[in-house]
C-alpha cells in the first residue's frame, strides 16, 4: 500500500509531469491576455463603428465581420507566421548586405541577420494578440449593441453639463455600457478560454500537448514510464481543469455584474 | 464678455435669443424666434405641443442647433459654423464653458444611473468646472437639503421617487451655479401627487431671484411664478407679456383657445 502510494507519487511528480503543470501557466496567461485584448479592441472596434467619420465607421464595420468569419484556427496559423514574417522582412531591407544575401541559400528569411527566432513567450504573445484580434471582433459587437442601449438621455444630460465627448463616452457611455454588454462578453470569454487549447499549433508545448505525450503508451520507457494507453485520462484532467475554470468564471462574471450594475440593475441594490 | 453690467434700472441680459429658426426634415419647428432674459427673470414658455418650445429651450444650451439665427449667454454669442442643415458648433471649448453655466433640468430627470445622488450634484463641479472636492461636497449637501431630499444623498436614483429624483435633478443644477437655470416640462413625467414638491422647490427658487427659463404647461404654475409669458404657437411667438397680461387680458384668439383647453384638461 506505501509503496504504491509511494510510486504513484513519485511518478506524478516526475520531471515530465512537473513539467506539464507547469504549462498551465501558458494556458491560463494566453486566457486572460487574450481576453484583455479582446476587450480592448472591442471597446476600440465599437467606437470606430459608433463613428460620425465614414472611413473610420468602415473600418470598424469591416472587422467586425470579416474576422469574426474567419476560423480561429486559421487565424492562429495566419497571424503569428505572417507578423513573423512581415518583420523578418522589414528587418531586411534594413540589415540585409547583397553579399549576404548571395550566401543565404534558404528562401526565407532573405539573410541569417534578418532572421527572427522566435521561442515560447514570444509565441504566446503572438497567440494572445490572435485570440485578441479574433475574439475582439465578437467583442466589438457586443459592445457596439451595448452602446446603444445606454438610455440617450444621460448622454444629453452629460452633454448639457459641459462634459467633453471623450468625458461623455468615458464616465457615463462606457461606464453604464458593462451592465448591457457583460452577458454577451462572458459568452465570449468563455470562446477565449476553449481557443486556449490551440496554443499546441503555435508550437507553444501547452497543457493539451503535454497530456497527449504523458498519455502515449510507452512514453519514455528508459525512465520507468511504462503504460498503455493513458491519454483518455489525461485528456479527463484536462476536462476537469476546462470546467474549473468555467464555474470560477461564472463566479467573477456574476461578482463584475454586481459591481457594474449598482444602481442600474434593481436586483443589486 | 468683457462688457461691465449696467447698474442702472435695465437688467443685465442674460440670454438673448434672436431669430432662431430650426427644422426637423421638412417639419419647421421655429420660425423665427426672439427674446431675451434678463437678470433674475423668471419666464415661462407655454404653448400645445409641437409649439416648438422645448426646441427653443434646448437652443439655448445647444442640445439643438438651431439652423439659423443667434443665441448670447450673458453678452456672449455661441459660435456656430456653416449654414441651414449643416450648421455646427464653431467652438468646442466655449459651449463647454458656457454649458457649465446653465443648469438644465429635462423632463425626464436624466440622472446618471450609476453614480448616487451626491456623486450626480457633484460630478459637473468636480470633471467639467474642476472645483476642489471639499468645497464642492459641502454645496452639494447643502444643495441636497434645500431640496430636502439630504438624507437620499447616498442612494441611487433608482431607489428614489420620480418627485425626488427632479429635486435631485434640480441640486445638481444648482451645483454649477448656474447664470440661467433651464427647465424643460419639469413636472411633465410626475404623477400629481409629487408635482407638488418639484413645484415647490421651483417656486423657492424663482423666490430667490435666479434668472429662470421654464417651458410648462401647468398654467395655474406658469402664472404663479412668472415674471413673463411667452405663448408660442406653430413656432412664432403669439402673444407674450406678464402673467396679468396674458392669462387676464388675453388678445390673441389661439391663446384663449389654448387656456380654454387647458383648464379643462
Amino acid at each position: 500500500m506505501t509503496d504504491d502510494i509511494a510510486y504513484w507519487f513519485s511518478y506524478l511528480t516526475n520531471g515530465k509531469h512537473l513539467t506539464w503543470y507547469a504549462s498551465f501557466q501558458f494556458t491560463i496567461f494566453a486566457a486572460l491576455a487574450g481576453g484583455t485584448l479582446a476587450v480592448v479592441f472591442g471597446l476600440i472596434g465599437a467606437t470606430l463603428k459608433n463613428s460620425r467619420f465614414f472611413p473610420l465607421r468602415l473600418i470598424g464595420t469591416t472587422y467586425s465581420s470579416i474576422v469574426r468569419g474567419v476560423p480561429d484556427v486559421l487565424f492562429f496559423l495566419f497571424f503569428p507566421l505572417a507578423f513573423e514574417q512581415a518583420v523578418e522582412w522589414l528587418v531586411a531591407t534594413q540589415v540585409c548586405s547583397p553579399e549576404a544575401i548571395a550566401v543565404q541559400t534558404a528562401a526565407w528569411p532573405p539573410c541569417k541577420e534578418a532572421n527572427w527566432f522566435l521561442g515560447t513567450p514570444e509565441y504566446l504573445i503572438l497567440a494572445s494578440v490572435s485570440l485578441g484580434l479574433v475574439y475582439g471582433a465578437f467583442a466589438t459587437n457586443v459592445i457596439h449593441g451595448a452602446l446603444r442601449s445606454v438610455p440617450h438621455g444621460q448622454l444629453e444630460a452629460a452633454r448639457a453639463y459641459g462634459m467633453s465627448a471623450a468625458q461623455v463616452l468615458w464616465r457615463v457611455h462606457i461606464r453604464q455600457m458593462w451592465v448591457y454588454a457583460l452577458p454577451g462578453l462572458s459568452n465570449v470569454w468563455m470562446l477565449i478560454v476553449k481557443a486556449t487549447s490551440l496554443l499546441s499549433l503555435l508550437q507553444i508545448a501547452d497543457i493539451v500537448l503535454w497530456a497527449d505525450r504523458l498519455g502515449a503508451p510507452n512514453f519514455l520507457p528508459t525512465v520507468g514510464l511504462v503504460h498503455e494507453d493513458w491519454r483518455w485520462r489525461y485528456y479527463l484532467v484536462l476536462f476537469v481543469f476546462y470546467i474549473l475554470v468555467t464555474l470560477i468564471s461564472e463566479k467573477a462574471f456574476n461578482a463584475i455584474m454586481r459591481r457594474a450594475g449598482r444602481g442600474i440593475l434593481s436586483e443589486a441594490q | 464678455m468683457a462688457q461691465s453690467k449696467p447698474a442702472g434700472a435695465a437688467k443685465w441680459p442674460v440670454v438673448a435669443i434672436h431669430d432662431l429658426h430650426k427644422s426637423f426634415g421638412d417639419l419647421e419647428v421655429l420660425k423665427g424666434i426672439s427674446f431675451t432674459a434678463r437678470e433674475g427673470e423668471v419666464i415661462s414658455l407655454i404653448g400645445s405641443s409641437g409649439s416648438g418650445k422645448s426646441t427653443l429651450l434646448r437652443c439655448i444650451n445647444m442640445l439643438e442647433v438651431p439652423d439659423q439665427g443667434n443665441v448670447a449667454i450673458d453678452g456672449e454669442e455661441i459660435e456656430l459654423r456653416g449654414s441651414g442643415k449643416r450648421r455646427h458648433i464653431g467652438n468646442e471649448d466655449q459651449i463647454r464653458r458656457i454649458r457649465s453655466e446653465l443648469g438644465m433640468v429635462f423632463q425626464s430627470f436624466n440622472l446618471w444611473a450609476h453614480m448616487t445622488i451626491l456623486e450626480n450634484v457633484m460630478e459637473a463641479p468636480l470633471i467639467v468646472q474642476r472645483r476642489a472636492r471639499a468645497e464642492v461636497e459641502a454645496e452639494a449637501l447643502a444643495m441636497l437639503d434645500k431640496v430636502g431630499i439630504g438624507a437620499k444623498a447616498s442612494n441611487y436614483p433608482s431607489q428614489l421617487s420620480g418627485g425626488q429624483q427632479q429635486r435631485a435633478a434640480i441640486a445638481r443644477a444648482l451645483c454649477i451655479n448656474p447664470r440661467v437655470m433651464l427647465f424643460d416640462e419639469p413636472t411633465s413625467a410626475l404623477d400629481p401627487e409629487l408635482e407638488v414638491e418639484v413645484l415647490r422647490v421651483i417656486k423657492l427658487l424663482a423666490d430667490e431671484g435666479r434668472t429662470m427659463v421654464l417651458v410648462t404647461h401647468d398654467m395655474e404654475f406658469a402664472r404663479s411664478v412668472s415674471d413673463r409669458v411667452i405663448f408660442l404657437h406653430q413656432g412664432l411667438i403669439e402673444e407674450e407679456g406678464t402673467p396679468d397680461q396674458v392669462f387676464g387680458a388675453t388678445k390673441s384668439a389661439r391663446l384663449r383657445q389654448f387656456l380654454n383647453a387647458a383648464s379643462h384638461a
